[in-house]
């Protein structure tokens, strides 16, 4: 039952704690973005006092107008784009035929191979190794290197790969009696039919390539090719020290908090305006990449 | 398939066999080629770069020419202080994590079935999904500027509570609270999301008999509700056994300072700072072998026991 | 008196009103059945009655108390569910006695509880087992176990067999029948299988769209059914229904179609009715079979015997309508092929209005 006026007096009550429990917990979950967008709005003055709040205490654009300012922001921007976009490209690319591969009953060592996409899973060579590997590929300090280093992981493309095996096999069957190869049956039957899956892994692929900045910051050197998360921790690992000790010299329009706040409002600016049409896509993924009993 | 052939006497040879199997069916085999390269490449050559967790290595020398220490830089490793810290830094963490994050996606799957007001219900989903959307450095510099010493939000409402601003991020002792803290703000709503799909997934009609019956929604939580998911819960706790050793380590490294390693540095950080910052290779090496090794050993007695005990496992 | 009144019950979903304005009577310790096509509102009266449903107009009752409000769990009903709805992770013991836990009585009354309706129907030995175990016919008896053992005021049941075989049907079908001789608890049963109503009511509730067609005994409402909803709703085959006119024939009506004709009841509403527009129905087990025309009889063609080893149906065709005769095969296997029409005992029709549906006045039967 959904609704609740059929409830019993005690369970009425239940149903408002949880509510209050919940609104308690969503405040608590938007606080700190209101806080930072507040801070990004403040004069440098109100923020290094600790005056803000909730609110932008003495109003100004001043951080956003450094921050805007400053070119390497706006190539990191850029370089963000290009990771993200292209990196799921790539992944794309390589993951969706290689499940639909894995998928199918008629390939020999079968699991074999399985478990070797599993296997990584489970046990990962660590850090280094993953390290000295690029270095001698080659890779490092490239876009390229970036992009394909991480196009794949095992977990997306063992969720696809039980979606596919989930589409009944009449389907394949029907359209290889139609004369169709491998391929087409792949482009024109078992993609259509995935769109939700498909949909799901994108939506992974974009998150953790627009987020990353472990990776790009161990093996990019060159300033140029840094995504904005880098940029971003650069920013607070190089002007933090700066600002330990000289608070008070700071110029009153902005300071280390308001740029730093202002960064950040722009970095998730583009993910508050996707959140909205992603969000039933992750809705659905998870149960997809979820259990099965 | 070619004509129907007299089969008695012979039987296709097994190389016959596999060459019309591959004239057949190349074609899976060029979808399934770049997957398995790329595997090769960037996963499991690396693992062949592992050896040098038992070498003496250096870059000019490479992989092949540096010698055989054995088990030299274990023996370093478990006689360093830094490096025992670590681990048990990593356990401590990683434990108190679990006891205070794993719980909480469950709770919240829990609090929002129990919501009847559908708006209500999808407008705080939304919005508490969102922080696992935000990159680790936006969160690591949310945690800063709100607890800083003089700017940040937490020591403004302290010092109006009449106490002295406290510096949080370079008191070791407040580490682990602020890190976890962040770990469960960014986390324990989206991953609420599976345990919520597994609650969907409990026929209506069980509630209803229940509330014929005469079940309050409190009894029906507890004798319904988990039991039904209880599968899905252990095998999440399986995942997190699994993932013991993996803390986050980059929200670490953005939020510690030298002065909070003795209760912030893990064994991943370690190895960041040792192997990658201080090139020390082949002793960093040795530590990841060693964490590889034990998450995979964690992983399979956890299944294990948990194939015995319930019925349940990840295969 | 644990009797149920529904006065008025009326459900809506927004604009939009499904159930119109039910009145019925439940007398304690009585089985009604509430039976109809899919979509005629019986599993959304049930619903209303059991408080999973909200009541959208009118008053329901139960023992005295006006239950609108008030929630399922204080309504002191059992419910028995089409799916059954048992516990998967609990056994058959621990699901019987989820009710009596809830209301947390002593362990000691819940085992004698459980153990004693494990007895009434034959669960004693499968009380460790859980539902994944079990038949459909054994799940089903977990079911009923689960309702009796709370000794409620009302058992409601939904389609329960629905999900059963032909056999095991039959057998759950006496079963309940004979527990509910021997427990003597009201009941409401709803079912859209009329051999199940027929079989198993004390009374019968007939619905169609919402509304209450006719209620009355199962004998009741087979020899006079208000309408022809209701006349071609009970009885398998259903009744045959033939469009007619009435012609003349002085003192006794007579009905014309395709071209024949019919002599007719003598009711009230058919004296000097020469042209009106009735509906004729003919049970398949009344009509009886001839070779060769004879006075009276209605010529049809026979389009395809069905041999049901003692009885047989035959269809016809009526003018190009179909018309089932019932009729018993014992010495006859041979001549039923040559069977080109039927002969009808007058006092075995009923008439209804053609506008309406309504059954004409005057034709009670007792027998």
């Amino acid at each position: 039952m959904t609704n609740m006026n059929l409830y019993s007096r005690s369970d009425k009550i239940f149903v408002w704690i949880n509510m209050f429990l919940i609104f308690l917990f969503t405040i608590s979950t938007l606080y700190p973005f209101i806080y930072i967008a507040a801070v990004s709005f403040s004069s440098g003055s109100a923020a290094s006092a600790g005056t803000v709040v909730y609110k932008p205490i003495g109003f100004t654009l001043a951080a956003y107008e450094r921050v805007l300012a400053e070119p390497l922001f706006w190539t990191s921007y850029r370089n963000t784009f290009i990771y993200t976009f292209g990196g799921t490209f790539v992944s794309l690319l390589i993951i969706i035929p290689g499940a639909y591969a894995l998928s199918r009953p008629q390939l020999y060592g079968r699991r074999f191979w399985n478990l070797m996409v599993a296997f990584t899973m489970w046990f990962n060579a660590g850090l280094i190794p993953f390290f000295l590997n690029m270095r001698d590929l080659g890779l490092m300090d490239s876009y390229f290197g970036l992009i394909i280093a991480f196009a794949c992981n095992a977990f997306n493309i063992i969720l696809l790969r039980n979606f596919f095996e989930a589409i009944p096999s009449s389907f394949e069957e029907a359209a290889r009696m139609d004369g169709a190869n491998e391929f087409q049956v792949l482009w024109k039957v078992f993609v259509p039919l995935s769109k939700p899956a498909i949909a799901t892994i994108t939506l992974f692929c974009m998150v953790a390539r627009w987020n990353g900045f472990f990776w790009a910051m161990v093996l990019l050197r060159d300033e140029d090719k840094i995504p904005l998360q880098v940029y971003l921790r650069q920013v607070i690992a190089e002007l933090q020290d700066d600002e330990e000790f000289g608070a008070s010299l700071i110029e009153a329009t902005y300071s280390f908090e308001t740029v730093t706040a202002a960064i950040m409002v722009c970095s998730i600016i583009p993910v508050l305006i996707f959140y909205p049409f992603i969000q039933k896509y992750f809705n659905k993924g998870i149960m997809l990449g979820g259990v099965k009993e | 398939m070619s004509a129907p052939r007299d089969i008695t006497g012979d039987a296709p040879s097994k190389v016959a066999r596999i060459t019309e199997h591959l004239r057949n069916e190349w074609q899976l085999y060029v979808m399934l080629l770049p997957t398995i390269i790329w595997f090769i490449v960037f996963l499991y050559k690396p693992m062949y770069g592992l050896q040098i967790a038992f070498k003496d290595y250096s870059i000019f020398r490479g992989v092949a020419n540096s010698p055989w220490v054995g088990l030299e830089h274990f023996h370093t490793l478990f006689g360093s202080d830094q490096f025992l810290r670590a681990i048990k830094n990593t356990i401590i963490i990683s434990f108190l994590s679990l006891c205070f994050g794993f719980p909480m996606p469950i709770i919240l799957a829990l609090m929002f079935n129990e919501i009847t007001h559908q708006l209500f219900k999808k407008t705080a989903q939304t919005i508490v999904y969102l922080p696992h959307f935000i990159s680790t450095v936006i969160i690591a510099g949310i945690v800063m500027t709100a607890f800083s010493p003089s700017a940040g939000i937490v020591n403004t409402f302290i010092q109006w509570l009449g106490f002295e601003p406290i510096y949080f991020l370079i008191k070791p002792e407040w580490f682990r609270p602020i890190f976890i803290g962040s770990g469960i703000w960014q986390e324990a709503g989206f991953s609420s999301i599976v345990f919520l799909a597994a609650i969907a997934g409990v026929s209506p009609s069980l509630y209803e008999s229940a509330v014929v019956d005469g079940a309050s929604r409190w009894q029906m939580m507890w004798k319904i509700t988990l039991p039904s998911i209880l599968p899905t819960i252990i095998i999440m706790l399986i995942i997190r056994i699994g993932n013991l050793l993996e803390v986050g380590f980059e929200l670490i490294i953005l939020l510690y300072q030298p002065s909070t390693y003795e209760t912030g540095d893990v064994i991943n950080t370690l190895i960041y700072r040792q192997g990658l910052q201080g090139a020390q290779y082949d002793l960093a090496a040795a530590a990841g072998l060693f964490n590889a090794v034990v998450a995979f050993v964690l992983v399979m007695t956890a299944n294990t026991i948990s194939k015995r005990y319930s019925r349940t496992s990840l295969w | 008196m644990s009797g149920v009144q529904l006065n008025g019950i009326i459900k809506a979903y927004g604009a939009v009103q499904v159930v119109h304005g039910i009145d019925l009577e439940v007398n304690e310790k009585e089985f009604v059945v509430l039976v109809g096509p899919s979509g005629c509102g019986k599993s959304t009266t049930l619903r209303m009655i059991a408080g999973l449903e909200e009541i959208s107009g009118g008053e329901l009752t139960i023992d005295e108390r006006v239950m609108n409000r008030v929630s399922p769990k204080d309504r002191d009903v059992a419910m028995v569910f089409q799916n059954y709805a048992l516990y998967p992770h609990l056994n058959v013991a621990d699901n019987m006695a989820f009710g009596l836990r809830i209301r947390k009585e002593s362990k000691a009354d819940i085992d004698a509880a459980v153990k004693e309706v494990a007895g009434i129907l034959g669960l004693e030995d499968y009380l460790e087992r859980r539902p994944a175990d079990l038949s459909g016919g054994q799940r089903q008896r977990v079911a009923m176990g689960r309702a009796i053992v709370r000794r409620p005021k009302v058992f409601l049941f939904d389609e329960p067999l629905s999900n059963l075989d032909a056999k095991l049907r039959t057998q759950m079908r006496a079963e309940i029948k004979r527990l509910h001789k021997r427990l003597g608890v009201t009941s409401i049963y709803v079912t859209h299988d009329q051999v199940e109503a027929m079989t198993l009511a004390d009374r019968i509730v007939v619905m169609n769209d919402g509304r209450i067609e006719q209620v009355g005994t199962p004998m009741e409402l087979f020899l006079n059914p208000a309408n022809s909803f209701v006349a071609g709703f009970l009885g398998a085959p259903p009744m045959n229904q033939v469009k007619a006119v009435i012609t003349g024939g002085d003192t006794s009506p007579v009905a014309s179609f395709k071209g024949q004709k019919l002599k007719l009841p003598a009711l009230a509403g058919l004296q000097n009715a020469e042209g009106r527009e009735v509906i004729v129905g003919i049970r398949p087990e009344y009509a009886d079979v001839v070779t060769q025309p004879e006075d009276g009889s209605v010529s049809c063609e026979l389009d395809l015997v069905e041999t049901l080893g003692s009885e047989a149906l035959l269809h016809m065709s009526l003018g190009g309508d179909p018309f089932v005769i019932r009729t018993d095969t014992l010495g006859r296997m041979a001549d039923l092929d040559a069977v080109n029409g039927f002969t009808v005992k007058p006092d075995l029709i009923k008439v209804f209005d053609a506008d309406t549906g309504v059954a004409l006045s005057g034709q009670t039967r007792v027998a």
